[in-house]
């Protein structure tokens, strides 16, 4: 097989400048990372929203002053952002094919002004109708994270 | 007339001499065929970097099925290794065991799932017992929890009712990571 020791050259003449390296174990080496590298790998990246639920044990209190209850509700019509008296709507949106769709943008944007108005506040309770689809309470945590109100909160609505 | 290989058949005084004799010798081929290695070396070491770039230590931390449609999340923190409540169209299952059908959780108005709560409990006092002499791990109430992004919230709700009934308190909602997105200026 190519790649072994240098040419003899014979005749007990010069030897060859050229040495050539031996790459079969090093083949061997690749060949069992590669094996064992596509046995163990993990195509799907998965991610992990963590809330709290309201039912839970409670937590050493953590309010601050600079913050206020914010609370976000899920319901058929859009997101309701209530926080400090103020009530914000913002409805449902036309997406693809037609199916109205929450406002993820513009949920971005009111928390965006809510986190530069009161960068303090890390505090967010998501109150999802019992309709409401998984995916879309998970996009509504994950907007929250988004924009750094990492204590979120997912209570049912009533 | 004599048998001969076909072939180009110098004459005698050609075939003896050094210099024009060489180009008619019949010098016997080395049966071995040399591979070109060096490229296929090239390939593999490219193929172990990218695998070596995407290797997680961490293994599979749920169940993936085809049941289970994820949604995507984009600011999500990598998942930790905990006991895990699937949440399909057909059924809800605890570590890979049938606890009981998702129809079941979306009848009625009662919060509690006394099932998966003793899943639950019994989880919680397997991991108590095995790191009673482990104060390095705590229990800390961690579950996660997979479900298809259809299932409404009604199921959710009692499932993470039973989670904090059981001492699960912290609920990680698993979700297929993306990167964010990323917003170019407009010129």
């Amino acid at each position: 097989m190519a790649g072994a020791a240098p040419t003899p050259t014979g005749h007990g003449g010069k030897k060859a400048l050229d040495a050539e390296l031996n790459l079969v174990p090093f083949i061997d080496l690749l060949s069992c990372c590669i094996s064992f590298l596509l046995i163990t790998a993990v195509w799907t990246q998965i991610a992990g929203l963590q809330v709290a639920s309201s039912g839970g044990p409670p937590e050493a209190p953590q309010k601050q002053e600079n913050t206020i209850d914010v609370k976000l509700l899920l319901s058929e019509k859009g997101y309701s952002l209530s926080m400090a008296g103020a009530l914000v709507e913002i409805p449902k949106i036309n997406g693809k094919d037609g199916v109205p769709m929450y406002d993820r943008k513009a949920l971005d944007e009111k928390l965006k002004t809510l986190k530069t108005s009161l960068p303090d506040q890390t505090a967010i309770t998501v109150q999802p109708e019992d309709a409401v689809a998984y995916s879309d309470l998970v996009e509504t945590v994950d907007a929250a994270m988004g924009q750094n109100l990492k204590n979120v909160t997912v209570a049912p609505m009533n | 007339m004599a048998i001969v290989t076909p072939g180009k058949r110098p004459g005698a005084r050609i075939a003896a001499s050094k210099v024009f004799g060489k180009k008619f010798g019949r010098g016997k081929k080395t049966p071995y065929a040399a591979l070109m290695l060096t490229s296929l070396v090239d390939v593999m070491t490219i193929i172990t970097i990218f695998l070596l770039m995407n290797f997680s230590a961490n293994g599979e931390v749920l169940y993936m099925t085809k049941d289970i449609k994820l949604p995507d999340a984009f600011h999500g923190a990598q998942l930790e290794r905990a006991p895990v409540i699937s949440v399909s169209a057909d059924a809800v299952t605890f570590d890979g065991k049938m606890v009981l059908s998702t129809a079941d959780l979306e009848k009625g108005d009662v919060l509690n799932v006394p099932e998966l709560e003793d899943a639950l409990r019994d989880e919680k006092r397997r991991y108590e017992q095995i790191h009673s002499q482990d104060p390095d791990h705590p229990f800390k109430g961690l579950v996660n929890v997979q479900a298809d992004r259809k299932i409404p919230f009604k199921v959710i709700k009692r499932v993470m009712f039973a989670c904090n009934q059981s001492g699960f308190g912290n609920i990680n909602f698993a979700a297929l990571a993306k990167a964010p997105e990323v917003k170019v200026a407009a010129q």
